[in-house]
């Protein structure tokens, strides 16, 4: 509270002290008082106004910075109302009042948001259910025709799957409620399942896959492991380089075990790096690439935040072309610099103490 | 080829799902029975007896986990519920009741093949698959050779997989899409080349125990035994 503006206020009533004492002035002068008497009654006047204003802006600025502090503290401002007690003040108490509507209506329409949120999320979730039936039916008639046009149909299909999958996952991802199921899964076993969901846009981007010899126990949730594979399967494919390779590699490192998924592609820039886990950016790649979401890396990075799992990406993308000095000798180097580009997405699984490797 | 196909019953509400996974199951070896009346589906599993069931959660009526308590009251048969709904929740439920595995829709068939596998192997661990035979030749799958005339020779997992398919389709002209797609169903990620070199050393291996010409290429179409 600024004291100055206080005061300010309180120009008429000083005003009306001013009008009193000159009036007091004049008509005690009239009656005959020395100068020495009004002066000294004008003194204590003032001193008396003084004090008491004084006091009056402390208890105020006290009261109101009191009020302050209480708001600031709130996770939720609006419902300050709640909190605070009915002013005394009868100025206060018709403030009070039109926080207390305000109040109200603000709850009405946090409430009314919240409730109309929830029935689009669960339209969207039951959708995506709706929409599973006829897509595994598609995917059943394809099986049992195999043909070169159903292989072609079932490599959209599983891009369809891609997406029902990853607006389900969005729409779970805002909710604060954990959906998941731990147990102990074995890793390859995922890898498996995450390699046949995109069966068909591998063999038609001819990859070539190494999966890792060993196998290792974690505790995680399947589904939600198998679905961020997916996603970093389909990234592979999808910045990929001429002869795509992709490396799956788990290693044991004692307190932790880590699955990474290397690929030979066109790597990320340095300056874009730091930025792929954010919501919606999509960079340099997605501005050379078409239907980048920047959706894909987001999801993976905060349903491994909530399952406990470490992410981490590194890439050496191509250099750009201007560092090289121009002339034949670059030409030759380029070839080999394409070839060590790549990206690679590391998962890290603590609770070392639940990790074991499987004996066979 | 087989002993007695194992029963398998589909218990699944959606018209389409219902045909294409019997014909799956049917192509895939398996003896599939379908539920179509929903009202006495407890008494169907009763009359059929079927070594496995592929349970949908929902159905007209009664939802997949109250017959999966009520098949569990008089019966020990693996039991997969297969739905599209994929909470945890739903997932938690299948286990609590007695269900031994769950998997979401849209499936791969690959990996539902492989989970009935896997489970009536387990469930039924008696019944032992006998070698295939053509020819004169047989495969024998568990162990990963091939006799011919006395003679056995050692397979690869690739070379043995990649004779099972074609076995399985004697007299049949398989593509080398079929064979590379049903190769990555088994978890070998195999691309065109390497299916030739793996077809070459296959010849050779057959050559070296007295079986020549075993497997021919079809011009543009494929292999055939």
């Amino acid at each position: 509270m600024s004291g100055k503006q206080w005061l300010k206020n309180r120009i008429p009533f000083l005003l009306t002290n001013l009008l009193c004492m000159a009036s007091l002035s004049a008509f005690l002068l009239l009656g005959g008082n020395t100068r020495d008497t009004i002066a000294f009654i004008l003194i204590i006047w003032t001193l008396i106004l003084y004090i008491g204003l004084s006091l009056s802006f402390i208890s105020a600025k006290r009261r109101y910075d009191r009020l302050l502090r209480m708001a600031e503290g709130l996770e939720e401002r609006y419902l300050i109302p709640e909190v605070m007690e009915k002013p005394k003040r009868a100025e206060d108490q018709v403030y009070w009042q039109i926080l207390k509507m305000a109040e109200r209506s603000m709850l009405e329409q946090v409430e009314n948001g919240r409730r109309e949120r929830k029935e689009y999320r669960e339209y969207i979730e039951q959708w995506i259910h709706e929409i599973k039936t006829p897509i595994t039916a598609i995917r059943l008639l394809c099986d049992n025709n195999r043909s070169d046009l159903t292989r072609e149909i079932m490599g959209e299909v599983e891009e369809i799957t891609q997406y029902t999958e990853q607006s389900l996952y969005y729409a779970r991802s805002e909710n604060t409620q954990n959906d998941y199921l731990i147990r102990e899964i074995r890793l390859l076993d995922v890898l498996h399942d995450a390699v046949a969901d995109n069966k068909y846009l591998l063999m038609q981007n001819q990859v070539v896959l190494e999966l890792p010899e060993s196998d290792f126990c974690v505790c995680s949730d399947e589904k939600w492991l198998r679905f961020i594979l997916d996603q970093l399967i389909v990234n592979a494919v999808k910045y990929r380089s001429e002869k795509p390779v992709i490396r799956f590699l788990a290693e044991d490192m004692g307190e932790y075990v880590t699955l990474s998924v290397q690929d030979n592609g066109i790597g990320i820039d340095a300056v874009d790096l730091p930025r792929v886990f954010e919501k919606g950016f999509t960079g340099q790649n997605g501005r050379n690439v078409l239907h980048s979401t920047g959706l894909g890396l987001y999801l993976c990075r905060k349903l491994c935040d909530k399952l406990g799992i470490g992410i981490k990406i590194e890439s050496t993308g191509t250099e750009p072309a201007g560092i090289e000095p121009s002339g034949t000798e670059s030409k030759v180097a380029a070839p080999a610099k394409g070839e060590s580009s790549g990206t690679t997405v590391t998962l890290i699984f603590y609770l070392n103490h639940l990790i074991h490797q499987v004996q066979d | 080829m087989r002993g007695v196909p194992e029963k398998i019953m589909i218990i699944e509400d959606d018209p389409v799902i219902r045909t294409e996974l019997e014909t799956l199951l049917r192509g895939n070896g398996f003896l599939p029975c379908v539920v179509t009346d929903f009202e006495r589906t407890v008494c169907q599993v009763k009359d059929e007896d079927p070594h496995l069931i592929l349970l949908d959660i929902k159905l007209p009526g009664k939802s997949g986990f109250y017959l999966c308590s009520e098949i569990r009251s008089f019966s020990d048969v693996p039991v997969i519920f297969v739905t599209s709904s994929n909470t945890d929740m739903d997932e938690l439920n299948s286990i609590m009741l007695g269900g031994d595995a769950f998997i979401t829709k849209p499936y791969n068939t690959a990996i539902l093949l492989a989970k009935i596998r896997s489970l009536l192997k387990r469930a039924w661990s008696g019944r032992q698959s006998e070698g295939l035979s053509w020819h004169g030749a047989v495969l024998h799958p568990e162990e990963g050779t091939l006799e011919y005339d006395d003679r056995k020779v050692e397979l690869t997992k690739n070379e043995q997989k990649i004779l099972y398919y074609l076995f399985t389709h004697a007299g049949v002209i398989c593509s080398r899409a079929d064979i590379i797609d049903y190769l990555w169903d088994s978890r070998l990620y195999v691309d065109d080349n390497a299916l030739s070199v793996n077809i070459n050393r296959i010849r050779e291996k057959l050559a070296g125990i007295g079986l020549t010409d075993f497997i021919r290429t079809k011009h543009r179409q494929g292999y055939l035994i």
